[in-house]
């Protein structure tokens, strides 16, 4: 049962993330990443992981995704046109990446010994056991997370806020002015 | 699946054809007391009371033309309504109707719910989230702009209570120190109902609850003076009912999780624990109804602030206070 579903998240897995990259449609593209992270969260529930595969999809799926597809419906499919321009460098530099990755992956699973099932205990991947790791042995990580977080989220409030209330005040009274001084050479034309 | 995968089975297939079944016969109940509650006497036409008026509407629903919009997308149009009842029927999956109950006759025994996972109400958070991609998607792929900003409506909607309404459960998670609802309702069967200790916490929720299934005074994103009918302008027949099923059942999984947090959920003295969920969930279901009854639309802007500056800090505070409580008292 549980290797049937572990070789159909796989492969639903590969097949999103192929399409994100592949599809030209960003909202397509964007649905692809979707499916892609509830695959990574059936994996996770595989590997007894259950808090983290709920995590994977209430933070990932349910609010970073849903703000990227925000965007996109928003902006509309056709405002970014894709560079028709292909870069050499762009290429050699991918297949370089690429490669890299490739070649630690290999060395990793190469190395390690798979004939043996790792086994853990009933509490692990459990919220409790998560939190207690996360208030003792990382919290200074933890904490500095959510303050670059904290900063992120003014930093997007001053940015999406557009210009200063007070240069707003500045633009109206400029508007009223210009507005009085039109009416008042036009009231000295009339005379 | 605490029973073996062919008794989960089982389980699953009675649960979503009971759950259909009370959803037809609750529209009914909804239409009749909106008529009550407009002094007038709503369906009574079909059948006894007017109690076939479900089956008389399904076979107006099946019998409409399928049509596929001009300038629609195709897959993600068909697919929208299918993600929507699917998270809706996944979520009420998880909620338990009590303890361990027998086949009569035999000596097979059975639990009273589909799984105790240690993340349940993770993963009911979890699956509501998803339903709204429904929405969404379908509101982008009909290609019509009052789909379009009916489903941007309720993604922003849904971003702005998710907050508050996880805060305030979180609440509820401190007391019980569980985030399993097996143990939730047991904690509560051994102390006290949480609404007690908890009644902040369960106002948020409740008006939390009620923007998250999308219904009214807070069902901007279809509201039909403003959007005609918002993310499901370009549906209709089957699938059209299949997003109001969604929505009609998002409301029910909620009514059945208000009570599993705050009423005790299926404990309860003399009746079995079905029929207390029945009754506590039948509960709060009146009162999204009365609700929808009662009270006008709000307007979009109203909505975000109620959300954003009274609801998230009432349930912050809550939490703050809470947990103080939970570690000193």
């Amino acid at each position: 049962m549980a290797t049937v579903v572990w070789f159909v998240a796989s492969a639903c897995a590969i097949a999103s993330a192929l399409a994100v990259i592949v599809q030209r449609n960003p909202f397509i593209a964007a649905i692809a990443l979707l499916g892609n992270l509830a695959s990574l969260a059936t994996l996770y529930l595989l590997l007894q992981s259950d808090f983290v595969a709920a995590a994977q999809i209430i933070v990932y799926a349910g609010a970073v995704m849903v703000m990227f597809l925000f965007v996109i419906a928003y902006v509309g499919p056709h405002a970014e046109v894709p560079d028709e321009r292909r870069h050499t460098w762009q290429l050699i530099a991918a297949c370089v990446a690429a490669g890299a990755i490739l070649v630690e992956i290999a060395l990793a699973v190469g190395r390690s010994t798979l004939d043996s099932a790792a086994s853990v205990e009933d509490s692990f991947g459990s919220p409790q056991a998560v939190g207690e790791v996360f208030l003792t042995r990382y919290v200074g990580a933890f904490e500095l997370v959510s303050l670059l977080l904290l900063v992120a989220a003014i930093a997007g409030v001053v940015l999406g806020s557009g210009p200063r209330p007070s240069r707003v005040v500045d633009e109206r009274q400029r508007r009223v002015q210009e507005a009085r001084d039109l009416a008042a050479s036009r009231a000295g034309d009339d005379r | 699946m605490v029973d073996g995968f062919f008794i989960t089975a089982i389980k699953g297939f009675a649960l979503v054809n009971l759950l259909m079944g009370f959803f037809a016969i609750m529209t009914w109940v909804e239409r009749r007391l909106i008529g009550r509650f407009q002094v007038r006497l709503g369906p009574n036409r079909v059948g006894p009371y007017g109690l076939l008026q479900p089956i008389a509407d399904l076979g107006k629903l099946l019998r409409k033309q399928s049509v596929i919009p001009a300038g629609a997308r195709p897959r993600l149009y068909l697919l929208a309504p299918f993600v929507s009842l699917t998270c809706a029927i996944g979520a009420f999956g998880l909620m338990p109707f009590g303890g361990v109950a027998s086949v009569p006759g035999t000596d097979i025994d059975f639990h009273l719910y589909m799984a105790d996972s240690n993340v349940a109400l993770l993963f009911v958070a979890a699956l509501g989230s998803l339903g709204f991609y429904g929405l969404l998607i379908g509101g982008w792929a009909s290609g019509s702009k009052y789909s379009l900003l009916g489903g941007m409506r309720a993604i922003a909607q849904l971003v702005s209570y998710e907050v508050a309404f996880t805060l305030a459960v979180i609440g509820v998670v401190i007391h019980a120190g569980s985030l399993s609802f097996v143990d939730i309702v047991q904690q509560q069967s051994d102390w006290v109902w949480f609404i007690v200790p908890q009644f902040l916490g369960f106002v948020v929720f409740m008006i939390a609850a009620v923007a998250e299934s999308n219904r009214p005074p807070f069902d901007l994103a279809e509201a039909d003076g403003e959007v005609v009918a918002g993310y499901h302008t370009e549906y209709g027949g089957m699938r059209f009912a299949m997003f109001a099923n969604a929505e009609f059942i998002n409301a029910i999984t909620l009514s059945a999780l208000a009570a599993v947090l705050f009423l005790g959920g299926p404990s309860g003295p003399l009746l079995p624990g079905p029929l207390w969920m029945l009754l506590k969930a039948g509960f709060f279901l009146f009162i999204f109804i009365w609700l929808r009854a009662t009270t006008p639309r709000v307007r979009f802007d109203q909505l975000m602030s109620l959300g954003w500056k009274v609801l998230l800090p009432a349930a912050t505070l809550n939490l703050v206070v809470t947990a103080a409580f939970v570690v000193y008292g």
